[in-house]
Formats: structure tokens, C-alpha cells, sequence
């Protein structure tokens, strides 16, 4: 959903970026392929239509038929007949499900299935070793069954973290519920979400593989302690933490990412605090997914350990690339306080902190404009553009440790046309 | 055992008048679940005629079949597969006298004969038997939560319910179990498994990971005698705290690297869930309607203890057929223990369960007793369909309930599926730990709370 909103709001962004090309991207029909790409992108700009749709879509027929886990046979399910039933009940009414519900299923086929997709191109691209039967392979598509299949429990996890990060807080006294929809929509959510997730338990039970439901487990448990981190309003929204005075290096993520996160270094400085929020609420599923689908491959623990590092950077250069796009010209209205310009924006001027502490009962209370003016003319937004590009890199380095392959080229397109916008 | 006799007392005054039988509660000497014959059964609604075996969903093998709806017919053969199941030791069934620590012993299957002589003084209670197994479970799933994360609130969220307050049920259970099988397979020559306490802690995660959800979605307000999470905390971050004891337990089960356990795991978190869909809505007939229930009864509650039995079975090198059994003994003794709960909402205290009564008739769920009730009081129908939404409803279905026979037939079928996991439980080696779970059954049956 989140990629959704990246796509739909990109648009306008690209008009001002300069495109920038693959340079690690040496193979001579891939070089060909971005090029006329980048032909197109300037095409479609113009017709203001995303790249990333194509980039998108192209990807898609490299892995076979489409992949996201809005299949009939999960559309099919008597749960899911049955949240459709109760979502009607909550028509009319403020419940952030309805919307998240509409996003999931309206805001354009293509966006949903991304990290699915991802997940299947980077199988795609590394290949598998050559003793796994036939018979667990789908040859057409180039990837396994069990790799189509963790593609879906990503895409299952991810969309049921949504879910539930989609509920209301009624926690009393400030229970404001008169007619009972909102205690009614948080029942359909948390059950939907609690599906999605005991669905995916068994789809990685099936695999087999304790390793890979360690390691997916273990992006779950990251999922929710995301909802953790630094202070929170009423309902739960971030704020960030005071920002602190000496900076420090974020050296978190190297030895064995089955630990937790040490959280407390990092709240206060900027980009560690960035970065730690974002790895535990996308990175590490994405990476942890990546990683999972060569260890199906049969891949050595060092190329795994690649994949970790490739989803983990994508999902951040993704978020980056999010970050900056409420912050264009003529944007209005609130945006996340933990996005990345404003978290390096309270870094440079500290004393802009008073004007997030008026958040701390609700974030509609933070003076949105003010802020929105600071940010535009601090650093923070070049910061973080250059810390997507970082991200960005990160990742296409690991790609080009891979053999050419479509996959690879697609990859690098969806990169490329992240890093355009 | 002191203030578990107290309560037992109070059982009895309390429900003296319409507890189905009138014998001795918990550990009383004479206590029997078997139904002798001098028993007349009440009669139970066309759904449950028929024997319980029929209208309760088997699940066996650990397949993905919970989505099936019960069937009335595959069950049939399945006492007579169990009666010539090859563990049946015909010595052991015969030898009702056999020796441990110098005292006599009685097979508990004869226990409801009215035998001459001085009843035996030894009586296996769970509890103490498994002290030293039982005695850090809390302790030890607090520090496996503490290891997945350096957030303090996050922490305190998600070890709020294991405070070492609960009843610890389904360690206990799975622990016996654990310890029977060991014994059953291996004689004194195997111990607990390490990986088979694991399977113990993970249960009761995956229980109370159920529990703070659920708190969120009823909106309770009390638990165990204190304010549930939902008071205390940001519902969001109550969900969350879910579905990380989730994602632990999770871990937990991934590394006891055992692809089988793994699977009949997960088939334990999809049979929760589905079980709270099922609680949404409920059918239209009353032959349905018990159906459901039982299926939901299942889901929500036996599957837990079922499969985690089973779990400890297939880590002990059980072959299918005896992890099977367990897992019979613990659907029936889960489905004892929901159906008695369901029975406690009507008759206890608050002050004893920890919990508000009549709790299920407020939340609008139609339990065995006003199921049972509805054949005597058809005007319960009405109720049930609207949820008991409009005023008085919950106070008359009450009310209805207590004037039929709902509580003695709910008892009644209770007591069935303890027989039957009774009966199970005396198809294993003796050893003090199948006392063990012979006791437990009964104590499932007996409780206060």
C-alpha cells in the first residue's frame, strides 16, 4: 500500500530530478534496455504517467503471471467472504480500515504485488543450485514453487502489519466510541491482520525449512517492535526523539540480524534513528525475505547474507524516496514526523523540537506548515536524497555480484526508476 | 491443595442443586467422569445426539483439514480404532494393582466401582508431580521475550499475563503428556526432553498471545483480577505486543528444528483465528447452531491443548498412531475444559474466575448451556440470533439457562469427553505421570476457576 503512495505521488517529483543512469550496469543489452527506458520515462513524464508502473509491470512478465497474494484462491477463503460481509457494516463510518481495506484492493494492481515481485526477481536473478528436483521448480517463471510461496507470505506478513497498525486506540478514557463501529472495525482488523498472519505460518510450516521460519519469524517480531520506537502519540504516531547533540556512527546490522535491535543509541541521532525505525518497520522484511528465498535456492550463507543486505537497502531507498515527497512544491497538509528531511532538519536546528513536543497528545496538533517551511529550507531534504542514493547503490552493488540475467535488468530498472523520482 | 478443597466446597453449596453428579469434587476419593450405567443421561439437542464423538470435528494427522465443517459420520469407527489401538497393553488394563513407592495403586478406570476396603491414600496431583518442571515456566517465557527486545514498554506489554497467576494449564498438560509418552516408549530411561518443556512454554505464548488479542477485541475489562491489557495500554500497541509473543514463539518453534512440530504448530495459530471468525456469526438452525459451536469449541480452545500434546508425542519418537492418541486426549480434554468454562460463565463469582460473568451472554455469544437451554425455552432463539442486543436479554437468557436443564446437559457432555480422555489416558504405561493425566482430565471437569 505504502508503494501505492509512492507511485501515485511521484509524478510531479520526477520533472525536477535529473534521471540518473545505472552506472554499475555494464552488460551491453541491459545498457540498451535502460537507455530506451529512460526514453520512455521522459515519454511518460510527460503524459504524466509513473515509470514505475512499467518498470513494474515489465518485471512482472519475467516471473511469470502476476504475484501478488490477492488470488482468488485467498479471495475465495470464508474468512476473507466474511470480512468482506462486515467491511459493508463499516461503511459510513471513520474507521481507518475501510481505507487501508481500499488500498489493498483499489489502488491499482500494480503497486500491491512489489515486494512479492521483488522477492521473485532476486530468486530469479541468483538462480538455484542445480540438484534441486524439477518437479519443485516452476521453469517457466525461472524460480521455485517454495520461492513463489515465501514471495506470498511476504506479501502477507507485510499487508497484516498494515492492518493492524490501521486500528484505532480505544484504550479508555479516551474511548470516544459511541456508536460501537470503531470497536467493531478494530475486531474485523485485528482478526484480518492475526489471518493473514496464521496463514502465513502455515505456508512457511509447509516449506520445511526451520532456518527460513526462524528467519521469518524473526522479521515479525522486528514488524512489531517498530511500533515501539521513541516517543508516540495518543494514537500511536511517531515523533521523533530529541535530537541529541553528539552524533554517532549507527553500526547495528552486520553480525547475526536473528538478534534485536539495540534501540536506545540510536533515538536522537538522526540518521541512526532513520535508519533503525525503517529497517524494523520495512528493511528487515524485505531483507530478511530476500535473504530467505536464496537460502530455498540453495545459495552459500555469504550470498544470503547479500540478499539480506539488497532487500534491507532497497526497502530503505524506497522509504527515502517516500520521505521527500511531501515535501514538494506546493504540498500541503501533514506528513509523517519521522520521515527522513524533518528528522535531519531537527538535527541541524535542534530548537525546532518545541514544535513537535505540541504532538505528543495528537500529531494533528503540530503546526505542519511551520515546519513543512523549515524543512524546505534546511538540509534536510538534499540529506535525504543522498541517503536514498546511498541506499540505492548499496543495493545495485549487490545486483552486480549477480550474472546478467532479465531479472537482474528489471531490478535495476525498478531502481533506477525509484531513484529517477 | 488447601485452598483448591476451600473452593471445592464452595463448588458444592454453591452448585449443589443441579451439579449433574453429586460426587466429591477435584481430588475426592470417589470421583468418577466414567458414566456408569446407573447414569441417566439427560437428553441433548439432535446436534449433540448420538455419542460426542460424531459432532466434533476429528483434526487428526495434523492435516489442514480444520476448515472441513464436522461430519457426522467419519467418526464412527473411531473408539473402535482406538480399542484395538497396539499400545492397549491387555496387563496393564488388568493389572489395576501395580506398585510404586510400596503403595497400592488403583486403576482409576474402576475408580467409580464401590470397591470394600480402604481407598488408596496416594493421589497423583499434577501440580506437584511437575512442580520442578512447572515452577519457571513464567520465569522462562519472560526471559525469552526479554532476549527478542531491548523496548521496555514493548516488555512489559507482552509479559503482562505471565505473572505467574495463571492456571498454566497447557504446560501442565503437555509436560504429563511429555513425561507419559517418554514413559510409555522408554520406561525410566528417557526424561523430560528439553525440546518438549520448550513445546510446554510455547503453548502458553501462543495461548496468551490469543488472550491479549482477544482482550482487544471484547474490550474486557478484567482478567485473571486484574485490569487486562487493553485498560492498561494503547490498543495499538496491545496488538502489536500480540503479535510479537507470536513472532517469539514463533522463533521458539522454528528452532526446535522438527518439520512435522512446526507444521502442527501453525495449524494451532490458523485454528485460533478461524475460531474467532467463527464467533462472528452463528447459524440459522439449531442443528447448525451446536455444530458450530463445537467446531468453534475446537478451534478455539482443544486445538491448542490437542496439538501441542501431539507435539511433545511426535518429539518424543512416537509413531502416528500413538501421537495420535494423545492428540485425542487432548481434544477431548479441551473441549472438557471449554465446555466447563462455558458453564462457569453461568454459575460462578466473579471473585473466583477473575473474570465478570455471564460474560459470554454480554459479548452476544450463544454457549452449550443456552444452546441446551433453547430446546426447553425456544424463545431463546430470537435472543441468540440478535446477539442478546436489546435490554433484558442477557438477564432473561440468564435466567432461562438456570430454569432448564442447559448447565446439567453441559455438564453432562463435559464429562463425556472426559471419559473418553480418561479412557485414553489409561491406554499408557502406568507411571505417575498417566495418573497424572487421568487426574488432570478431572480436575478439567471439577474446577472452580
Amino acid at each position: 500500500m505504502a508503494l501505492s503512495k509512492v507511485l501515485c505521488r511521484q509524478l510531479p517529483l520526477r520533472k525536477f530530478l535529473p534521471s540518473v543512469s545505472c552506472i554499475y550496469i555494464n552488460n551491453k543489452q541491459e545498457t540498451r534496455l535502460l537507455s530506451s527506458s529512460e526514453i520512455q520515462f521522459a515519454k511518460l513524464a510527460q503524459e504524466k504517467k509513473p515509470d514505475w508502473n512499467r518498470a513494474v509491470s515489465e518485471a512482472e512478465k519475467i516471473v511469470g503471471y502476476p504475484t501478488s497474494f490477492l488470488s482468488l484462491r485467498w479471495l475465495l477463503s470464508d474468512e476473507i467472504a466474511n470480512v468482506a460481509l462486515h467491511l459493508r457494516k463499516l461503511v459510513g463510518s471513520n474507521h481507518p480500515l475501510l481505507k487501508t481495506a481500499k488500498g489493498l484492493l483499489y489502488n491499482g494492481k500494480n503497486n500491491m504485488q512489489a515486494w512479492g515481485l521483488i522477492v521473485l526477481l532476486i530468486s530469479k536473478a541468483a538462480g538455484h543450485s542445480a540438484d534441486i528436483p524439477d518437479m519443485e521448480q516452476d521453469k517457466a517463471a525461472g524460480v521455485l514453487h517454495s520461492q513463489r510461496a515465501l514471495a506470498e507470505v511476504t506479501e502477507m506478513i507485510r499487508t497484516s502489519h498494515l492492518v493492524h497498525k490501521g486500528l484505532v486506540n480505544l484504550q479508555p478514557p479516551n474511548n470516544i466510541d459511541a456508536t460501537g463501529d470503531m470497536m467493531f472495525g478494530n475486531k474485523i482488523a485485528l482478526l484480518s491482520g492475526d489471518y493473514l498472519l496464521s496463514n502465513s505460518c502455515i505456508e512457511l510450516a509447509n516449506l520445511r525449512n526451520q532456518d527460513l521460519v526462524e528467519l521469518m519469524s524473526s522479521a515479525v517480531r522486528d514488524l512489531s517492535e517498530a511500533e515501539f520506537v521513541g516517543p508516540r502519540d495518543k494514537q500511536n504516531n511517531p515523533l521523533p526523539a530529541k535530537p541529541k547533540s553528539n552524533q554517532v556512527e549507527y553500526t547495528q546490522f552486520t553480525d547475526n540480524n536473528l538478534e534485536p535491535l539495540v534501540v536506545s543509541e540510536a533515538l536522537g541521532n538522526a540518521q541512526a534513528e532513520w535508519t533503525l525505525r525503517h529497517v524494523l518497520n520495512a528493511g528487515s522484511l524485505l531483507g530478511k525475505s530476500c535473504q530467505g528465498t536464496l537460502k530455498l535456492a540453495g545459495h552459500s550463507e555469504d550470498l544470503q547474507e547479500k540478499g539480506y543486505l539488497f532487500g534491507k537497502h532497497l526497502a530503505l531507498a524506497w522509504q527515502a524516496c517516500l520521505d521527500r515527497e511531501p515535501f514538494q512544491q506546493g504540498s500541503t497538509g501533514p506528513f509523517s514526523l519521522v520521515c527522513a528531511p524533518m528528522i535531519f532538519t531537527l538535527q541541524h536546528k535542534p530548537e525546532l523540537y518545541v514544535h513537535i513536543e505540541n504532538g505528543l497528545e495528537t500529531v494533528d496538533d503540530v503546526d505542519y506548515d511551520l515546519l513543512r517551511k523549515e524543512v524546505m529550507e534546511g538540509p534536510g531534504l538534499d540529506l535525504t536524497k543522498k541517503l536514498q542514493k546511498e541506499h540505492s547503490q548499496a543495493a545495485l552493488q549487490v545486483l552486480n555480484e549477480l550474472p546478467a540475467s532479465d531479472a537482474r535488468t528489471a531490478l535495476a530498472n525498478i531502481i533506477a526508476a525509484m531513484q529517477e523520482s | 491443595m488447601g485452598s483448591r478443597s476451600i473452593l471445592n466446597v464452595r463448588l458444592q453449596e454453591k452448585l449443589g442443586a443441579w451439579l449433574f453428579f453429586g460426587a466429591p469434587g477435584i481430588r475426592g476419593k470417589s470421583v468418577s467422569c466414567v458414566a456408569g450405567p446407573a447414569q441417566q443421561p439427560p437428553t441433548l439437542p439432535a446436534g449433540a445426539r448420538g455419542g460426542f464423538g460424531q459432532i466434533i470435528p476429528n483434526l487428526g494427522n495434523g492435516q489442514r483439514q480444520s476448515s472441513n465443517e464436522p461430519t457426522q459420520s467419519t467418526d464412527l469407527h473411531r473408539p473402535n480404532s482406538i480399542s484395538l489401538h497396539p499400545c492397549i497393553r491387555p496387563e496393564h488394563n488388568l493389572t489395576a494393582l501395580s506398585c510404586h513407592r510400596g503403595t497400592q495403586m488403583r486403576n482409576y478406570a474402576t475408580m467409580n466401582t464401590q470397591q470394600p476396603g480402604p481407598m488408596p491414600e496416594y493421589q497423583v496431583d499434577p501440580y506437584r508431580l511437575l512442580e520442578d518442571d512447572l515452577k519457571d515456566v513464567y520465569t522462562y517465557v519472560r526471559n525469552a521475550l526479554r532476549r527478542n527486545t531491548y523496548q521496555e514498554d514493548l516488555y512489559e506489554i507482552a509479559t503482562y499475563y505471565f505473572d505467574g497467576n495463571g492456571k498454566a494449564i497447557r504446560p501442565m498438560v503437555a509436560i504429563l503428556m511429555a513425561r507419559a509418552v517418554n514413559y510409555h516408549m522408554y520406561k525410566e530411561k528417557s526424561g523430560l526432553l528439553s525440546s518438549q518443556r520448550e513445546v510446554a512454554m510455547i503453548s502458553e505464548m501462543i495461548h496468551t498471545a490469543s488472550l491479549v488479542h482477544d482482550d482487544v477485541i471484547d474490550q474486557s475489562d478484567f482478567r485473571r483480577g486484574k485490569p487486562s491489557v487493553n485498560v492498561m495500554w494503547n490498543h495499538k500497541k496491545v496488538t502489536m505486543a500480540g503479535d510479537f509473543i507470536l513472532a517469539v514463539a514463533s522463533m521458539m518453534i522454528a528452532r526446535l528444528k522438527n518439520n512435522d512440530v512446526t507444521l502442527v504448530l501453525s495449524q494451532v495459530v490458523s485454528d485460533l483465528v478461524q475460531g474467532e471468525f467463527m464467533q462472528l456469526g452463528s447459524k440459522e438452525t439449531e442443528n447448525e447452531r451446536f455444530a458450530h459451536y463445537l467446531t468453534k469449541t475446537y478451534r478455539k480452545t482443544a486445538s491448542l491443548i490437542a496439538n501441542s500434546v501431539k507435539s511433545v508425542s511426535i518429539l518424543a519418537g512416537a509413531d502416528e498412531q500413538l501421537s495420535d492418541l494423545a492428540y485425542q486426549y487432548g481434544r477431548n480434554m479441551g473441549l472438557a475444559f471449554q465446555l466447563v468454562d462455558d458453564l462457569l460463565d453461568f454459575v460462578s463469582s466473579s471473585a473466583a474466575m477473575g473474570k465478570p460473568t455471564a460474560a459470554d451472554l454480554k459479548l452476544g455469544l450463544a454457549t452449550a448451556p443456552v444452546l441446551f437451554a433453547c430446546e426447553k425455552y425456544p424463545e431463546l432463539n430470537p435472543m441468540i440470533m440478535r446477539r442478546f442486543q436489546e435490554p433484558g436479554d442477557v438477564e432473561k437468557a440468564f435466567e432461562l439457562v438456570h430454569k432448564s436443564q442447559g448447565l446439567e446437559q453441559t455438564q453432562f457432555l463435559a464429562k463425556q469427553h472426559c471419559s473418553e480422555a480418561i479412557r485414553i489416558a489409561n491406554l499408557f504405561k502406568e507411571s505417575p505421570y498417566q495418573k497424572g493425566l487421568v487426574v488432570a482430565a478431572d480436575y478439567v471437569l471439577n474446577r472452580m476457576k
